[in-house]
């Protein structure tokens, strides 16, 4: 296994302490493969993961719960042209990625 | 950077939350562990372009602040960690995807791989990376 990052999950500990997800419109800015994804959208109403990467996106469909797969999207886009209209989202993730 | 703040605030609802998550230039630690046993072995050295990129984005949440669209509520620092099964793997992901920002030292690398000969039974490598999360709040 190449990396594993956070397997003991103490960053989505302290992201749960200091922000209440849960039925909240999440957009993840920088989700990359759904790593840190995978472990928030179980609560959410709904969850759009963006990043630029195209190959990690399809890393992240692929590997998409099929329990979250109604919950999930993935959208190819960055930060600068977020293609989604005014006051979307409750919260905005952003994951490694300022 | 500021730019995505400002495209942020504006797909966010009033009062709507913005939680920057992210690693912090730190030296981090690197550690073998075997069983219940941990040793630090050295730490990387941070590169101009990581300390660099830090304190950018620490500017852009001020930016963000002073034009008025979030007010900061609070940051946390904690640490995690991040496994590697061998050193060889370790070495891959700082030739090849962190090179910008960090340096594992030669001598660093060759405690890493005496350790490793040296320590029988099961074990891993692993970093201690610092990070932070902010949380600011939509203003109107």
């Amino acid at each position: 296994m190449p990396i594993q990052k956070d397997p003991e999950g103490i960053e989505t500990l302290h992201l749960h302490k200091h922000a209440d997800i849960t039925s909240q419109r999440v957009l993840e800015v920088g989700c990359g493969d759904g790593r840190l994804t995978w472990r928030y959208a179980g609560i959410v109403a709904r969850a759009i993961g963006i990043d630029p990467d195209m190959d990690a996106l399809c890393n992240a469909l692929r590997c998409c719960p099929s329990s979250l797969r109604e919950i999930i999207s993935f959208v190819r886009a960055d930060s600068l042209h977020l293609p989604f209209s005014k006051e979307s989202f409750d919260r905005t993730i952003l994951a490694w990625s300022l | 950077m500021v730019h995505a703040l400002e495209e942020i605030h504006r797909t966010l609802i009033p009062e709507g939350l913005l939680l920057d998550l992210r690693p912090l230039a730190n030296r981090w630690p690197v550690e073998v562990v075997t069983g219940r046993k941990t040793h630090r072995l050295g730490r990387l050295t941070d590169l101009p372009k990581g300390l660099a990129d830090d304190m950018a984005a620490n500017t852009a949440i001020v930016e963000s602040e002073q034009s008025g669209w979030f007010v900061k509520e609070m940051e946390d620092i904690f640490y995690i960690y991040l496994y590697w099964d061998t050193p060889e793997e370790l070495l891959v992901q700082m030739t090849e995807r962190w090179n910008d920002f960090v340096k594992l030292e030669d001598e660093t690398f060759e405690l890493i791989q005496a350790a490793w000969k040296n320590d029988s039974g099961r074990k891993r490598l692993r970093i201690k990376m610092k990070m932070l999360l902010t949380r600011l709040r939509k203003r109107e």
